[in-house]
């Protein structure tokens, strides 16, 4: 059974305004840009809601609703910091989180060692996204659909978890307005036309009426009134490289320079790795040389490395491969192969999860070593022919 | 006077294996304890090493040509066998030096292909293929066959990364099982915790084609048991394109003690795989 946690908060672009503009919290405030310019809003705090403007209406016409308000044009650099710092800190506490702009989800479904029952959990979701978030707490809400914990944190309160147990998810949302239905303003208004003011009322009516109504729309209403929807969360997966890269003053042809810049560049990318909740699972080093020429060497990591301390031995390594023909002007690290750095199974049997994946850490870290073709896979030909040699293909053995 | 010695002595030995562990001193008679995999194969699992295939040491398969049998002497199908055995329950590597694996063959003898790792290292030197199986014992793949061939490499090119793999598959309580031609070469003889001689008996044929090899075994060598236990074997070879067939087990050849050794075998080389034709 699937348990599925939403938290909202406010939006991103207003936190990061806030942060860069502390003195504006209690003021009305829209995000978007300058009233005169032909945009739409995209977020307004409290108070400016209260005035009148919402998201999506033109810049113009907000200011229209709310003369006093303060317009701030979208930090998209400090959204994204936001952004990355929700993740990493929901990924410490959820296996699979997405963060969306002013919602988050996280995965619920099964059990926490260190969180015993669903309420602790969720708490401590919410207080690790509060964290992330400048201390702004979110409104929680818990349900086996991503529909109906949506609708439960909106009827939530900042600082408030709102549990819906299963079995009770069409009782939880019938008295909800139908408004609140994502779905077609025309199939909404048609249903309104009808007399049905509320979730419950459209659940109670029969799946086939809808659809001869409506359509495949009809369905996917019905679905939702009853708290059916089956939606989970869209989980977030780390990007797939991530590079730090050097300029040096002038040229350098001293190793020991060079070996003292490529320790300041790994502790630089171990950080952004920790900050982000990342290890790598390969390495990259290019020694740009003067020429626009870059001496690079590249190698699969024993292990994943997700800080500075760890992905040093592996640099020094890569150090003793490139061998630079001319001074250096530039180093740059590259970490692949990203996977998550915490909440990772712990190795208690070789026999088990994180023994495959040993294996199949070191069959690619063999064929990067010796090669492509030195460990592989025999299979079986579907169609071997008559040749005794065809019946079977070789293949370089992954994961 | 010589109870008291007797008694002093005991408590010494008691003393070092406490602080030393187990394997610090032994008495030489006494066989090392060792965990065993069984092979399912009576005449492994009972004749030669008791329990089956020792955890954490390694077994020999050293072939002893004789004239006749076209230079076959079972040991490759043979460890390509309990290869197929073990791949039924779990992750397995094969280092494959002479680069004479048929996939085919394998799958003949019951292997399932998906864990199969088949480890070829370049030129087939028999140091980096060392090297690369002591990775794969370290990251884990409990089960190792490596196939020697008769390569004329110096051992001193290869007797590091055989002490390290003995060290890694020791640490991991891996099965390591080699196949080598006789006479071993010095290193792997004295790394070898169990040798078991292969030796033919001559080709097992049915409606006058060859269906098999019949080779005798002898254990010479044992830290885990007694050296000298013997036994016979018959090791069917897959019929040629019988896709999909299975072989099964090598079985026990019954009263093989009454058959004398024949003088003369017969002069057909076995119709299917390079596995085959070399071991």
């Amino acid at each position: 059974m699937p348990r599925i946690l939403c938290a909202r908060f406010p939006h991103l672009g207003l936190l990061a305004a806030w942060r860069r503009h502390p003195e504006l919290r209690s003021e009305p405030v829209v995000v978007g840009g300058a009233p005169e310019l032909r945009l739409p809003v995209i977020a307004a705090s409290a108070a400016a809601e209260a005035a009148g403007v919402r998201p999506g209406q033109p810049l113009r016409q907000a200011q229209q609703a709310c003369p006093a308000a303060v317009f701030v044009a979208l930090d998209e650099e400090e959204v994204a910091r936001l952004r990355a710092g929700a993740v990493a800190a929901l990924c410490g506490v959820a296996p699979a989180v997405e963060v969306g702009d002013a919602e988050a989800f996280a995965d619920l479904s099964g059990g926490h060692a260190m969180h015993p029952g669903e309420p602790a959990w969720a708490a401590a979701t919410a207080r690790a996204l509060a964290g992330a978030l400048d201390g702004e707490a979110p409104a929680v809400g818990v349900a086996g659909s991503r529909f109906v914990a949506r609708m439960a944190a909106r009827v939530s309160a900042p600082r408030r978890v709102r549990l819906v147990r299963p079995g009770e998810e069409a009782a939880f949302l019938a008295p909800l307005p139908l408004g609140l239905l994502p779905a077609d303003r025309a199939v909404l208004a048609r249903l309104a036309a009808l007399g049905l003011d509320c979730l419950g009322a459209v659940a109670s009516l029969s799946a086939a009426d809808l659809q001869r109504q409506f359509g495949p729309a009809g369905l996917a209403v019905h679905r939702l009134a009853r708290g059916e929807d089956g939606g989970a969360v869209d989980a977030w997966a780390p990007p797939r490289t991530l590079a730090e890269r050097l300029p040096l003053d002038g040229p350098v042809a001293d190793l020991e320079a060079i070996r003292a810049a490529a320790r300041s560049l790994a502790g630089a990318l171990g950080e952004r790795l920790h900050t982000a909740a990342l290890a790598a699972g390969t390495l990259g080093l290019a020694l740009e040389e003067e020429g626009g020429v870059a001496a690079t060497a590249r190698r699969v990591l024993p292990a994943p490395a997700g800080n500075g301390a760890e992905l040093w031995p592996a640099v020094l390594g890569l150090l003793g491969e490139a061998r630079p023909q001319a001074p250096v002007v530039a180093l740059r690290l590259e970490a692949g192969g990203l996977c998550p750095g915490s909440g990772r199974q712990v190795d208690l049997w070789r026999t088990g999860d994180a023994g495959r994946e040993a294996v199949v850490r070191s069959v690619a870290r063999l064929q990067d070593r010796f090669g492509a073709g030195t460990v592989l896979r025999p299979r079986l030909a579907l169609d071997p022919g008559d040749l005794a040699e065809r019946r079977f293909i070789w293949e370089g053995a992954r994961a | 006077m010589a109870t008291t010695t007797t008694r002093a002595l005991a408590e010494a030995i008691s003393g070092l294996q406490r602080r030393y562990g187990t394997r610090a001193v032994r008495r030489g008679g006494d066989p090392l304890a060792a965990g065993s995999w069984a092979t399912g194969i009576p005449a492994v699992d009972e004749a030669l090493a008791p329990g089956g295939l020792p955890l954490g040491r390694l077994t020999v398969l050293a072939g002893e040509r004789r004239p006749g049998c076209l230079g076959a002497s079972g040991r490759l199908t043979l460890l390509q066998a309990l290869l197929a055995i073990a791949s039924r329950s779990m992750q397995v590597a094969y280092v494959d030096l002479p680069g004479t694996l048929d996939p085919g063959f394998l799958a003949d003898l019951g292997a399932d292909l998906d864990a199969c790792l088949v480890v070829r290292p370049p030129r087939g030197v028999p140091g980096p293929g060392l090297a690369m199986a002591r990775t794969l014992i370290r990251a884990g793949v409990p089960w190792v066959g490596i196939a020697f061939g008769g390569e004329r490499v110096p051992p001193t090119t290869w007797t590091h990364p055989l002490n390290a793999l003995v060290e890694a598959a020791w640490a991991a309580r891996t099965v390591a099982c080699f196949s080598a031609p006789a006479p071993l070469p010095a290193p792997l003889a004295y790394a070898s915790s169990l040798t078991v001689a292969c030796s033919p008996l001559g080709w097992h044929e049915a409606h006058g084609d060859v269906a098999g090899l019949r080779v005798r075994l002898e254990v010479a060598k044992s830290r885990v048991g007694a050296p000298g236990a013997e036994t016979a074997m018959l090791i069917r070879y897959p019929r040629p394109h019988a896709v999909g067939e299975v072989v099964g087990l090598p079985t026990l050849l019954p009263g093989y003690r009454d058959t004398p050794l024949p003088a003369t075998v017969a002069r057909v080389a076995p119709a299917t795989g390079p596995a085959a034709a070399a071991g």
